[in-house]
């Protein structure tokens, strides 16, 4: 593979944001979509930027996802494309989110570009937040070492942090303290073109050391997830996993995939009944906890959305009982997704398993039944 | 007489084929399992998985899933997108181990009155002795 290395990029931030900075100034672009640190200083934030003074205050890298990029994207197309052309700088589990809710017409994707991120992981917005200038040091020398420690966990397992097999137009890898640009389709190299940049050098360095970070991310993922197959079997295991659950919903409404404007389980369907339908219920249990389908509303999600789970780790970010919810959708997003032989965020044209069929296949699921 | 233990049932029945089978059952006088209730739906595709884990958590011992048979479908589709979801849950279910056996997805034809009464009744016999869903008598689970 051959791209542009620019060597000597200490702050990889600067070198980002004079990149923008150009492609603004050269009217490519007429807006960027850029995470930004809030002014108070311990958290960020995505803006859509237009003017280049403003643009000087982004950090396209911020070590926590404080929202994630699709997520806070999705408002902007509500009503349609866009009418201008932006670039959205985002982490690849971002992008690939992105491209999630374009197949579910949820985003338009028109006049959008992406500039996807190397991505070392980022830490818990919960750990950050308390000493946000110990973690900015500390992530600083993250993209030297790549260390797994006191990362989100969801980041440690992560199989997809660089171009692998991404939905992006333009990539920027880090080694070595250079930036590594490379891009990756027709629309990408109209843009590294126009910074007055040419495929010339040489990225083996930088692949190697990609595919040795991703061995060993590998061996983590595999370890982590029979693990948790371990911890999630059977009924009473999956209690014990979601037992200090306070069903506050807040790992559906941080969700990027999970785009109903109301949730089937907030609907007045299933929270608006005669209570008669409650002691009714009590008869064969002898008794039902309130809130009511805790569990239901967890099996549910998974069954909504765990085909499109990027395992960005922003659900387990936002639960306040600290359960690794992250986690077991992304174990059970690789499962499902494994079965169906599909990745999210691959690619905008491979439809989600369920918008889709196939006359003849999973015969062994038709009058099969599982024998006890 | 020792207690037997008689299921719980729900099928969910597709408008055009099932539902017009087990119709046909009745008439025919064969004989369908007496504790399956049945919930029309206009497509087996109308079936949110969630359906399916609803009744499950609050402690039914089986669900039964019919609809047409593959490019029988009135709405010509519908049952092949079911059969993806189906498929989706159970590879759910049997990833966590949450007893795949109570779930069933089958294709009946309107004509086939003797089929729905079969498939019922087998299902039924399965689920007997499968024995009675752990979820029942828990009330910290829903």
């Amino acid at each position: 593979m051959k791209g542009k290395i620019i060597k000597n990029s200490d702050n990889i931030n600067t070198k980002i944001r004079e990149i923008l900075e150009s492609l603004i100034s050269k009217q490519i672009f007429d807006a960027v979509f850029v995470p930004v640190r809030v002014p108070t200083g311990e958290s960020f934030t995505y803006l859509l930027i237009k003017d280049k003074n403003i643009l000087k205050d982004c950090i396209p890298l911020p070590p926590i996802m404080s929202v994630q990029g699709a997520r806070a994207f999705k408002d902007l197309t509500r009503l349609g494309k866009l009418k201008y052309k932006i670039l959205c700088v985002m982490r690849p589990c971002e992008i690939r989110a992105m491209i999630e809710l374009s197949k579910l017409r949820q985003v338009t994707l028109e006049d959008v570009s992406f500039l996807s991120l190397d991505c070392p992981g980022v830490y818990q917005t919960a750990d950050y937040i308390i000493e946000p200038e110990k973690y900015d040091k500390s992530f600083s020398s993250l993209l030297e070492k790549w260390e797994p420690e006191g990362l989100r966990p969801n980041c440690r397992v992560c199989n997809h942090f660089s171009n692998q097999e991404i939905n992006s137009d333009l990539h920027i890898g880090f080694y070595d303290q250079s930036l590594i640009l490379v891009p990756l389709t027709k629309k990408g190299e109209e843009i590294f073109t126009s910074l007055g940049f040419e495929s010339t050098d040489d990225l083996a360095d930088w692949e190697n050391r990609k595919n040795e970070l991703l061995r060993r991310r590998e061996e983590i993922r595999n370890k982590t997830f029979t693990e948790l197959h371990n911890q999630t079997n059977g009924m009473e295991g999956l209690e014990n996993f979601f037992k200090g659950c306070i069903n506050c919903h807040n790992c559906m409404r941080v969700c990027p995939i999970c785009y109903c404007r109301q949730c089937f389980f907030e609907s007045t369907d299933q929270l608006r009944r005669e209570s008669e339908d409650y002691l009714i219920r009590t008869e064969k249990k002898g008794g039902i906890r309130f809130p009511v389908d805790r569990m239901l509303f967890h099996l549910g999600r998974m069954t909504h959305m765990s085909l499109s789970c990027v395992g960005c780790g922003v659900c387990e970010d936002g639960c306040p009982m600290d359960i690794p919810v992250g986690q077991i959708f992304n174990f059970i997003g690789d499962e499902v997704q494994k079965m169906f032989e599909y990745l999210p965020g691959r690619d905008k044209d491979e439809p989600i398993p369920v918008l889709t069929y196939k006359e003849d296949e999973l015969h062994e699921y038709e009058d099969a039944q599982e024998t006890k | 007489m020792a207690q037997t233990f008689e299921p719980n049932l729900i099928g969910f029945l597709c408008n055009w084929c099932s539902y017009a089978a087990a119709d046909l059952a009745g008439s025919n006088k064969l004989e369908v399992p007496a504790n399956l209730a049945t919930i029309r739906v206009m497509c087996s595709s109308r079936v949110d998985p969630i359906f399916i884990l609803n009744a499950y958590l609050r402690g039914i011992d089986g669900v039964i899933i019919a609809g047409c048979h593959p490019g029988d479908c009135h709405y010509q589709t519908g049952n092949y997108y079911a059969r993806r979801r189906f498929a989706l849950l159970s590879k759910i279910l049997k990833t966590f181990n949450l007893d795949p056996h109570r779930f069933r997805l089958s294709w009946i034809s309107a004509s086939e009155g003797q089929r729905f009464s079969q498939v019922t009744k087998e299902f039924a016999e399965s689920i007997q002795k499968a024995g009675p869903n752990p979820l029942r008598k828990k009330p910290f689970i829903d």
